[in-house]
Order: structure tokens, then sequence, then C-alpha cells
């Protein structure tokens, strides 16, 4: 009697439970608004015909007769294909040459590998175009091939996804254990079998997952193909042609539906692969450190110095071409590129607008996703409110830019939709890239989060000090490295991306990477090229400041860290 | 049905309260995780300035059962009362206590003078008084001069007497402590326990300590809740719960103790192999199977025809005393006696040697055959 009397007790209300609340909901309105609601827009828009009426499949139906459409699955494909098996080759090398070997200068040559991140992926494929297009250096090394087309494509997509690959197979090869080499050595093991009995399978998780976010990368990437090309049909360039060329909404999403299915396919892969990770790392395993050995020691150097020096060879085409006066003709140097003379709203005004574009991701979207991340692993109650919310936060990842911006222009643009207004604005596109680039964001959050003790929110409750205050004073300062690193990492995303932003950019808020495709299609090439080489130079100085401010903040600022 | 033990724990006598209105009442509390419930109808009640300790094997719900008290883990169903307050469904912010955990949980970023004035910054009370306090709370934990230091740069013991420091800062009517002892290592942790005691004494404020080492229980507590499997065994002194075990579990898990499988014969009469025990009284009905137990330092040796005979299996050196292993030769049951050195050279224990053994009437108990959890 006495028990069922308690469980009806509505339980006590709280100012600060009821703040909890509110911030909660906000979350998951936020991601509602900015991500799900979109998204069934799209996917219903896919099932209407012009005048909005329901035809089921007809679209779809219509899509794979046409061959001109249906062909360019078999185009992605291919070239998202051969991009993976190159890059996770050359990264598993590289990444076997840094945690492996004793090659010197590791440090350098891993910042040397992050460069690509730096750039707008349209970047790369101007530098293909430089080197091996119709008046480049080495065009006689295609033998007669185009660049145009899918040897471009893959070539500009490999330096351009490179150091996201590089990034996992590092950290997969770094959780070796030494015992187990030890073992094998005692055991008189040959070199080359204790590669395929423990290395490969230890770092199997980690090489899948890299193959997976490899491949949904290049098949959802569309600066590349926009520039390099030219009549070789991918899907992510469809829905450009099908929405912005041929005003083919309908078209577009069912293009759009197909290129979710991959990513969709890899993002439950990928997801599956890690939980299985995670069980496999032993927590007393020794870390390995490797003997010298010159034969193979000088073999990684000079390879991955070889990697390095593409790496820069390409960008440095960039910089090079952005400052040639008339490209091949006059090879004189001249800044006059830079000055982006009577392109109105392709110039320096478009790269302001990408700058501020760039600071409100990172200042609202750092705030945004650590506030969600701790009321999903820091505050108690509303369990299944805290679980739907970290549910939709690892959504983003399965979602390609392209998919998130036409949707984007179904959900904002319907004249009944009281967030019409924002339309158009530098608003919706600090939206769309916030929530494009959500999940690792995420991710990184609730990891440095989980790092903290379970009980400095019930210290803080027990002293009665508001929830918000042990946010600020603790939990804040303790997780500020992880905070930098995220709002860095949206930063430079947001400099550099394309995909998501080219359905939603108005007349006035133009960003700096769409006028790069503009001045490309215009036939500006050089401004163009100094219009990427602006971009890269904008996020390299971010990064260093924020390494820099790392720097300062680990050794000064945060004394404590080191008071042990 | 079987009614011996209770009818022997009966005895004990029962601590009456000092003041009339308890600290803390706990009624019908239970607490359920999904399916598993952790907590089964928890009664409890803590005095004014008492020390209470809870102890049990790991998993028994100790600490879910602190959590609910500090309100960070609400009960599924019960009361909780506090100095006549209802404080049931209140949010942690709204109880009056203090929590030191296992973890201590300091604040890393903060010094040991912002980490203790963590909680009176809140009240608003002027910086003056807050230096005044935390001077004073420092000098109680005997940590002067550490104000400026992080958590990182203390060593284990004086993390935790900062943690400690911390919980008392806001004068909370209740201490709550969950294993604070547990991290450190022995030495520093009897040393430890002693400050922590008379701190606890000189403050007058009611505390309840978690843990899992019951020679930390029984030193410390004024009264000790032995629990096991989400429920409470036993309530008592930490003489009571030692010379009265009111079960077999508790018997068990409190210090050593020997049992002996026996069969009831008669009103006084047990059975124990060959052998009738005579001046045991209980109730059980004639031909019953029961545990009669006996702590080993209650065992007492004499000569073989003077008790039951027995052959030494064991002897380990101890230091304060012998731990004898023998052989029961009547019934093939081991029983283990602590006896003084002197004692040894008296009836020559050696391993192969045949003793005999007696048990006191006064020192022994006798338990239900079958119990859960034993
Ligand atoms: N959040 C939870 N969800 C599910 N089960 C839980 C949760 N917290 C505790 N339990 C379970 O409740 C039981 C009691 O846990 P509790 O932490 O109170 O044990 P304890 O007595 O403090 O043990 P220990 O000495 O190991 O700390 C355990 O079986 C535990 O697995
Ligand atoms: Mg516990």
């Amino acid at each position: 009697m006495r028990a069922i009397h308690q469980s009806l007790l509505v339980p006590s209300v709280s100012a600060e439970g009821v703040l909890r609340l509110v911030a909660l909901l906000l979350g998951v309105a936020f991601l509602a608004l900015g991500l799900l609601l979109p998204l069934a827009t799209m996917l219903l828009k896919s099932l209407q015909d012009r005048s909005g009426d329901f035809v089921g499949l007809a679209n779809f139906a219509r899509y794979f007769q046409t061959p001109a459409l249906a062909g360019s699955i078999a185009n992605s494909l291919t070239v998202a294909l051969i991009t993976t098996v190159i890059v996770v080759g050359l990264a598993f090398l590289c990444a076997y040459g840094i945690t492996r070997t004793r090659m010197p200068g590791k440090r350098f040559f891993r910042m040397l590998a992050i460069l690509p991140i730096l750039a707008p992926s349209l970047l790369p494929a101007i530098s293909m175009v430089y080197l091996f297009g119709n008046q480049g250096w080495f065009r006689d090394w295609l033998m007669g091939q185009s660049i145009y087309g899918p040897i471009g494509i893959v070539m500009g997509m490999s330096f351009w996804i490179f150091p996201h690959a590089l990034m996992i197979l590092t950290t997969a090869l770094s959780n070796s254990d030494a015992r187990l080499y030890e073992a094998a050595e005692a055991l008189g093991t040959p070199k080359w079998r204790s590669f395929f009995t423990i290395t490969l399978p230890a770092a199997r998780y980690g090489l899948i997952s890299c193959a997976f976010v490899v491949f949904t990368l290049a098949i959802t990437d569309f600066g590349v193909p926009k520039i390099i090309g030219g009549q070789y049909n991918v899907l992510a360039t469809d829905v450009y042609r099908q929405v912005v060329g041929q005003q083919n909404f309908q078209m577009g999403a069912v293009v759009s539906v197909i290129l979710l299915i991959p990513a969709v396919i890899s993002f439950i892969v990928d997801r599956l692969v890690q939980r299985r990770q995670v069980a496999q790392l032993s927590a007393r395993a020794v870390p390995w450190q490797p003997a010298p050995n010159p034969v193979r020691d000088w073999t990684f150097t000079i390879l991955c110095y070889g990697v390095g020096g593409i790496i820069l060879v390409v960008i440095g085409t960039a910089i090079y071409a952005s400052l040639v006066r008339f490209w091949p003709y006059n090879l004189s140097l001249t800044l006059t590129h830079y000055a982006f003379q009577g392109l109105a709203g392709s110039g320096w005004e478009a790269w302001t607008n990408s700058l501020r574009m760039a600071a409100a991701v990172a200042l609202v979207g750092t705030l945004v996703v650590f506030v969600n991340a701790w009321l999903i692993e820091k505050s108690g109650g509303y369990r299944p409110l805290r679980q739907g919310l970290h549910f939709m936060a690892m959504l983003p990842m399965a979602v390609p830019g392209m998919v998130l911006g036409l949707a984007y222009i179904f959900y904002f643009n319907q004249p009944g939709n009281p967030l019409n207004w924002l339309y158009g604005t530098l608003a919706i596109l600090v939206l769309n890239t916030l929530v494009h680039y959500y999940t690792v964001c995420h991710l990184t959050s609730i990891t440095a989060l989980k790092q903290l003790d379970p009980e400095f929110e019930s210290v803080g409750a027990s002293l009665k000090v508001p929830f918000w205050t042990t946010f600020r004073r603790v939990t804040l300062p303790v997780s500020l490295p992880a905070v930098l690193d995220i709002s860095v990492y949206l930063f430079v995303n947001a400099m550099t991306t394309v995909s998501g932003v080219v359905f939603l950019y108005s007349t006035d808020t133009r960003l700096a990477s769409v006028a790069i495709m503009h001045l490309d299609e215009a036939g500006y090439f050089a401004s163009a090229a100094a219009m990427a080489v602006l971009i890269f130079f904008t996020s390299l100085v971010v990064k260093l400041l924020h390494a820099a401010l790392t720097y300062a903040l680990l050794t000064k600022a945060q004394r404590w860290r080191n008071a042990g | 049905m079987l009614h011996s033990s209770a009818t022997l724990a009966a005895k004990s006598r029962s601590v009456a309260p000092p003041s009339a209105q308890p600290h803390l009442q706990i009624s019908g509390l239970t607490k359920r995780f999904g399916d598993f419930t952790a907590l089964r109808d928890i009664a409890l009640e803590v005095h004014e300035g008492e020390f209470v300790c809870f102890l049990g094997p790991s998993g028994c719900g100790k600490t879910t059962l602190l959590r609910a008290i500090a309100g960070l883990a609400p009960q599924s169903e019960g009361r909780i009362v506090q100095r006549g307050r209802d404080i049931s469904r209140l949010p942690p912010q709204a109880r009056d206590f203090g929590i030191v955990f296992q973890s201590y949980a300091l604040f890393p970023n903060l010094t040991v003078f912002d980490n203790i004035a963590y909680g009176l910054r809140n009240q608003r009370a002027d910086r003056q008084r807050i230096r005044q306090r935390v001077a004073e709370l420092l000098e109680l934990v005997n940590l002067r001069g550490s104000e400026d230091k992080y958590p990182a740069a203390l060593s284990g013991g004086q993390q935790q007497r900062v943690a400690l420091a911390r919980a008392l800062a806001t004068e909370p009517a209740l201490l709550l402590l969950d294993e604070p002892l547990s991290a450190l290592d022995a030495q520093v942790r009897v040393h430890l326990r002693g400050q922590i005691k008379g701190l606890q004494h000189r403050l007058g404020v009611t505390t309840i300590m978690v843990t899992h080492d019951q020679e930390e229980a029984l030193a410390m507590a004024d009264r000790i809740v032995v629990m096991n499997h989400g429920v409470i065994a036993q309530v008592g002194t930490p003489a009571e719960i030692y010379r009265e075990p009111a079960s077999a579990f508790v018997a068990a898990f409190i210090g050593n103790m020997n049992f002996f499988d026996v069969t009831s014969e008669g009103r006084e009469g047990l059975r124990l192999g060959h052998r009738r025990l005579e001046g045991v009284p209980h109730d059980l009905t004639p031909g019953v199977a029961a545990r009669l137990a006996i702590r080993p330092e209650a065992v007492r040796l004499c000569t073989e025809a003077e008790g039951l005979a027995a052959q030494v299996e064991d002897v380990e050196f101890l230091g304060a005393f012998l731990r004898v292993t023998l052989r029961l030769e009547e019934c093939e049951q081991f029983v283990v006696a602590d006896i003084a050195d002197r004692e040894v050279v008296s009836l020559d224990v050696k391993p192969g040697q045949r003793l005999g053994i007696r048990l006191p009437n006064e020192s022994v108990r006798l338990y239900p055959a079958a119990e859960a959890g034993v």
C-alpha cells in the first residue's frame, strides 16, 4: 500500500532540474530542426512529383531508366573504390613508418601529412589541372589519357583524403602490444610472419574502419569531381546538376537518397567496428619500441617523405599557379590574382564571409556540442531524452554534405515554414555546417567528459553549488584542450567545405569555397587557385594559433596539469 | 521453524537512542535498477551524533543506500526522514549532508584552498570569513600551509583529508563517507582511521561510512549495519555484532568462525558426529540439522581425555598468538583454535599430536542448517 502510494508521488521539481530539462529539450529541438526534419522532408520530396503530389517510387523508376543518370552509380563506385585502395594502402605504409620504424623526423612528417585537410578539396583538383592538364608540366605521364575524368578525380581525392586515413591508421597501429612481439621473437617467428599474425590482426578493425571512412569521403565528395570531373558524372555532381542546372528538385532528391545509402552503410559498419575495437584493447598492453633496422628505416623514410614531397608539390603548384601572371605564356610572378578585380562577390568579400561563418560555427558550435555532450554524459535523469540526443548527435556522420544541403532547401524554403526567414542568411550556412560536422565534435566531447571523475557533479550538488557553476569552474577548464580541438576542427571545416553550403548561399553570403568553384567555372583559373590558397593559409594560421594556445595553456595557464 | 539463533540473539541488549528524535529515519526503502533489486525494504534509524558503518561484501548495496540518502540516486520506494523533515523526494541540493567519495573527486584545476572553499563561495560568505574558515578546516585535518597546492601535488592521504575538509566546510548535519580509506595503503589507513574518528567525535557530526573492511568498521563505528544482498542482516554495536552475530552470514563475515554440522537431540543436547554435546539450550525439534558456531579464540585446548578428541593438522605462528588447525576425530570436521604461546608449550602442540578440544557453552552459537548466502 505504502509502496504504491510512494511510487505515485511526483518527484519534486527543483529549479535546476527544470533548467536541465529545458536545455535537453533545446538540444533535441536543435538537432530535430537542423537534421531530422530536413532529411524527412527530402525523403518525402523524392516520392513526389513537381506539383507535390505523391507518386510513390515513380521518380526512382525514372532515375534507373535514364542511363545518363543511373550510370553515375557505377562511376561513383569506381572512383571511390580505386581511391580507397590507393589511400588505405599508402596511409597504411606511412602509418607503419610512423609507428613501427625508427625513421627520422616523424613529427615533421605528420605535420606535412595534415596539410591537405587545411585546404578545400577543390585545391588539389586545381593543382591536378595545372600539373597534368592540357598545358600541364607532366601531361605526358598520363600517356594520352585526359586528367579530366576518373584519373583526375582519383588523384585529387587521394590527396585530400589521405590525412584522414593516416590519422585513423596511426592510432590503430600504435595500439600494439610489445609483449606479443617479444613472445613471437622468443619462439623464433620470422618477421614477415609476425606481421601477418600479429600486426595485421591487431590493426584489422582500424583498417576496416579506415576503409569505410575513406570510401564514404570519396563517394560523397563534390569539390574534386566538380573541378576535374569533365564529362565523367558522379552522384555528388549529379545532385548539383539536377538542382542547380535543371531545377529538377525531385530528381535531386532521388540522387540524394541514393547517395545516402553507401554513407549509411559505412556509418553502421564503422559503429560496429568501433565497438569491437574498444573491447580488444588490453589495459596492460606494453607499447612497442621498434629496434633500429637501417634497411627498413630508410625504406620507410624514403616512402614517407616521398608522400610528403607530393603533398608539398600539389600545394606548391596551387600557390605557384595563383602567383603566375598568365599560365603558361607569361610566367612572371604577380599578386594581381589576389585582388580579384571585377569579380564582384567572389573576391575578398567571399573570404570575409567565410571567415565570419567559420568563426560563428566554431564559437556557437563548440558551445552547443559541448553543452549537449555534457547534458548526455553528466546530468542524471531524463534517460530516454539523453539517449535520444546522443543518437541524433551520431547521425550527421551518415549524411553527406550535399544531401544535407539539399534537404535544407526543401525544409527551410517551404512557404509555410516559420523558419523560412533563415533562408539566404549566414545563419543557415552556420547551422548547416555545424550539423554536418557535428558527430566528430560530439565524440571528442564525450571522450573528454568520460575521463572526468563522475562524482564532480555530485560533489557540487552536495555543496549546494548550482550545476552551471561546477560546469564553469571545473568541467569546462579541465576539458579545455578538447574544447579547443573541437573549435579548431569546426573552424577549418567551415572554411573548406563546399558540398554542404553550395545550395544555401545567397548573393550576400557567398563563401570563399563556393567562389573557387564559380571562378573555375568562369575560367578565372588563377583567381580560383588564389582563393584556394587563401583558404589554405587561413586554416593554417588558425591551426598554428591553436597549437600555440594549447601549448601555452598546458604549460602556463593550467599549471595544475603538471602539478604532480 | 528454527528459532534457536533468534533465541540466542534475543539476549543482545538493544542500545537505547540517547535523544528522542533520531537524526535519520529510513523506512521501506527499496531501490531497483530495471529488474534488479539492489535494496529491499530497508528500515534503519541513525541517531544524532552517531558514527554508523555500512558493512558488507562487494555489491551488497552499501553505496546504493548511501547515494539514496544523499539523493544522488533516488530510491524507487520508501521514505527518508532527516530531523523530522521528509527528504525522500528532495534533490541533493535541498538536503543537508557532506560527502566524500572513494575517488575523492577533488577538482584538479582548483587549489586546495579553492577546493575547500568551493561550497563556501556559494553561501556568499565574505572573503575574510571564507579564508578564516578554510584555515580552520586545514588546521582540523592537519594540512596547514597546503592552501596553494594543487591536488595532483598531494599524497593520497592528504587528498583524502582535503576531500574531508571540503565536505565539512559548509557544516553539514550529516557526513557521508563512501570507502574513504580504501584507496590508501595499509599504514596510512590505520593512521587516518584514528584521525577521522577523532574528528567526528570532536565535531559531533552524525556520520555514515561505507566500508567493506570489517576491521575498519569494528574500530570506528558506534554501530554497524551489516548488509547482504540488498537487505540489512544485522544492526548493532561492534561488540554485539562480533559476539552475538544474528545469523550465520554475519558470523562468517565478521572475524573468523568455526562451524560444525550438528543434529538436535532433546532439549539441551546436540549430536556432533558420535558425541553428544550437553548444555546448549535450543528449541529445535529433535533430529533437525543445525550449525554450531564458535570463534577460534573461544576454542579451548586440553588433553585428549578432557575434551573432544582431535589431531593437530597445522600450526601457524601469527605473532601474538598461534593458529592451530585440528581435525575432530569423531566427525572428520576441522576446527581452528587461536591460542596463546605458553599453552602451546604446556600442551606440546605440534602437527600430528593428539589433543582434546572444549567448546565453552557460553561462547557457542547455533544457526539454522541451511541459510542463504553462506
Ligand atoms: N546504476 C546502476 N545500474 C544497475 N545496477 C547497479 C547500478 N548501481 C549499482 N548497481 C548494482 O547494485 C548492486 C549494489 O551496488 P553497490 O554499488 O551499492 O554495491 P556496494 O555494496 O557499494 O559494493 P562495493 O563494495 O563493490 O562498492 C550491485 O549488484 C550493482 O551491480
Ligand atoms: Mg560501493
